[in-house]
């Protein structure tokens, strides 16, 4: 969806990280599209573990009416405590030092991010291979203190197998809890499996410790940018095989999610 | 004033500035110019780079290829040289290299950000981080030492606490100051480390009767 609010700044919140270069690229890579779609005064990132950092952002914008839009995939700790805090902002909308700041709900919370999964899980497969035949498995981090990350994948499990779309079987699966990725081979029993991660960059989780526990790595590699494990694909066991998306949160589309997110926020939160 | 404007009135056409490890110019047709300062006498020998996307990526990774997650930390590769006649362009291609920063000055210099003492900085952390706040003003000065004195080019605004005021920065003549207006996130790693290694010392796992 397109917006028109040339006086109004967006900021996109990310994760960011100390330790891997890729982290915080996806949030770049859609502020930049955003940005040159000419749909905002202004576009921003801040990150909680890079710069700008959530505390530095704010002499940077100049337009007095802002949405923020996190770039996480489930709301929790960070969307609920972190940002607000960090931010200096309370509820849906906070009005202060002259500037108006909305709050939106993070990315993979929106609805639109369903169709993106079956989308990517589309694109990777080989064209011959009929989805009648294929095992789509969404995989997250799952571990306790992240419930609502959890709750993020079985939300879209369900909203992909309500799509009528013809997979053999949509299945969540974890790297720390049951139903573990690790154990694909027995969790299916589709000719075909094909693995989205949903994740919002391609940091260690996914390029590194994933591809481990499918078996298509022997050991944890370098950095995502600077090798092509997705671009293997397919990879054979037996006579099964399986093909392993990069991160949801690559995918470009997600720079329209977030300005649907901001659609969003007009539609449903704004008095 | 906009930020471009405050850019554009600090750098006058003809004129230049030091702006961290930066050197810029704006040369008399009012084209802008930056470029590392060791670079600055050797102009033609330079690699322009004309955009965002690439100064971004130029400041990821230091000469060695080490990623530098702190924006700020005396390591900015050389050997380029980036021109844009628009101030809100150059601004964006500053803010690249040294995000917000820039604009923190202007704000603190019109008194319309004030710092955040360390101590709040360290009471409003949650989680692991929690832990930091328990550090003591020694370890404190520590920490300011061993992490932001050698490793980060920004002068410090902060306060350890709101008691004990520090005086006001003060821009140097033909320099943009590159100043820290609260503690990032690696001294809260640093506080929590030190923090915790201090508590250990003083109760040592026999001393405190490791039930658990
Ligand atoms: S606290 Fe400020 S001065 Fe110290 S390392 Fe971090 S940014 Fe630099």
């Amino acid at each position: 969806m397109l917006v028109a609010k040339p006086d109004c700044a967006l900021l996109i919140l990310g994760h960011g990280s100390t330790e891997n270069p890729d982290s915080s690229q996806p949030s770049w890579d859609h502020a930049d599209t955003i940005e040159k779609s000419g749909q905002f005064g202004s576009v921003h990132c801040a990150f909680w573990k890079e710069e700008p950092s959530f505390r530095q952002i704010w002499p940077m914008i100049e337009e007095r009416e802002i949405y923020i839009v996190p770039n996480f995939i489930s709301e929790g700790y960070f969307t609920r405590q972190v940002l607000p805090r960090e931010l200096e902002i309370d509820g849906h909308t906070t009005v202060r030092d002259g500037r108006t700041i909305h709050y939106c709900d993070p990315v993979g919370i929106h609805s639109a991010m369903t169709g993106l999964l079956i989308k990517r899980a589309k694109e990777i497969i080989d064209d011959s291979v009929k989805l009648e035949d294929t095992t789509l498995i969404i995989v997250g981090h799952g571990t306790n203190l992240n419930k609502k990350s959890t709750e993020a994948i079985t939300d879209q499990v369900e909203a992909i197998k309500a799509s009528g779309e013809p997979f053999a079987q949509v299945l969540d699966a974890y790297m720390e809890e049951p139903p573990f990725i690790a154990d694909w081979q027995t969790l299916t029993d589709s000719p075909n499996v094909v693995v989205v991660p949903f994740f919002i960059a391609d940091a260690l989780h996914s390029y590194q410790d994933i591809p481990v526990l499918l078996g298509i790595e022997t050991e944890p590699t370098a950095a995502a940018s600077q090798r092509d494990v997705f671009r293997q694909n397919p990879h054979r066991f037996g006579d099964r095989t399986l093909y392993y998306s990069s991160a949801i949160g690559t995918d470009p589309s997600l720079a329209d999610v977030i300005v649907d997110q901001v659609s969003y926020f007009d539609e449903h939160y704004r008095s | 004033m906009t930020l471009a404007g405050e850019l554009e009135s600090h750098l006058p056409a003809g004129t230049s500035l030091v702006f961290g490890q930066l050197y810029l110019t704006r040369s008399d047709d009012g084209t802008f110019e930056a470029c590392h300062l060791d670079d600055m006498g050797k102009k033609d020998s330079l690699s322009p780079i004309d955009s965002v996307i690439d100064l971004r990526e130029l400041a990821k990774f230091d000469a060695g290829g080490e990623y530098r997650p702190l924006k700020t930390a005396p390591s900015l590769k050389g050997g380029w040289i980036t021109r844009s006649s628009e101030s809100p362009e150059f601004l964006k291609r500053l803010d690249a290299i040294y995000p917000a920063v820039f604009a923190t000055w202007i704000a603190y210099a019109n008194e319309e950000h004030h710092p955040t003492s360390l101590r709040r900085t360290l009471d409003r952390q949650t989680g692991m981080y929690r832990f930091a706040g328990t550090i003591s003003d020694q370890l404190a000065n520590r920490m300011m030492r061993e992490l932001c004195h050698p490793g980060c080019i920004r002068k410090i605004a902060w306060p350890i606490d709101d008691m004990h005021p520090v005086s006001r920065l003060k821009a140097q003549p033909r320099a943009i100051p590159v100043i820290c207006t609260e503690a990032c996130t690696f001294a809260i790693n640093a506080a929590r480390a030190l923090a915790k290694e201090a508590f250990e010392k003083a109760n040592p796992p026999a001393a405190t009767g490791a039930t658990e």
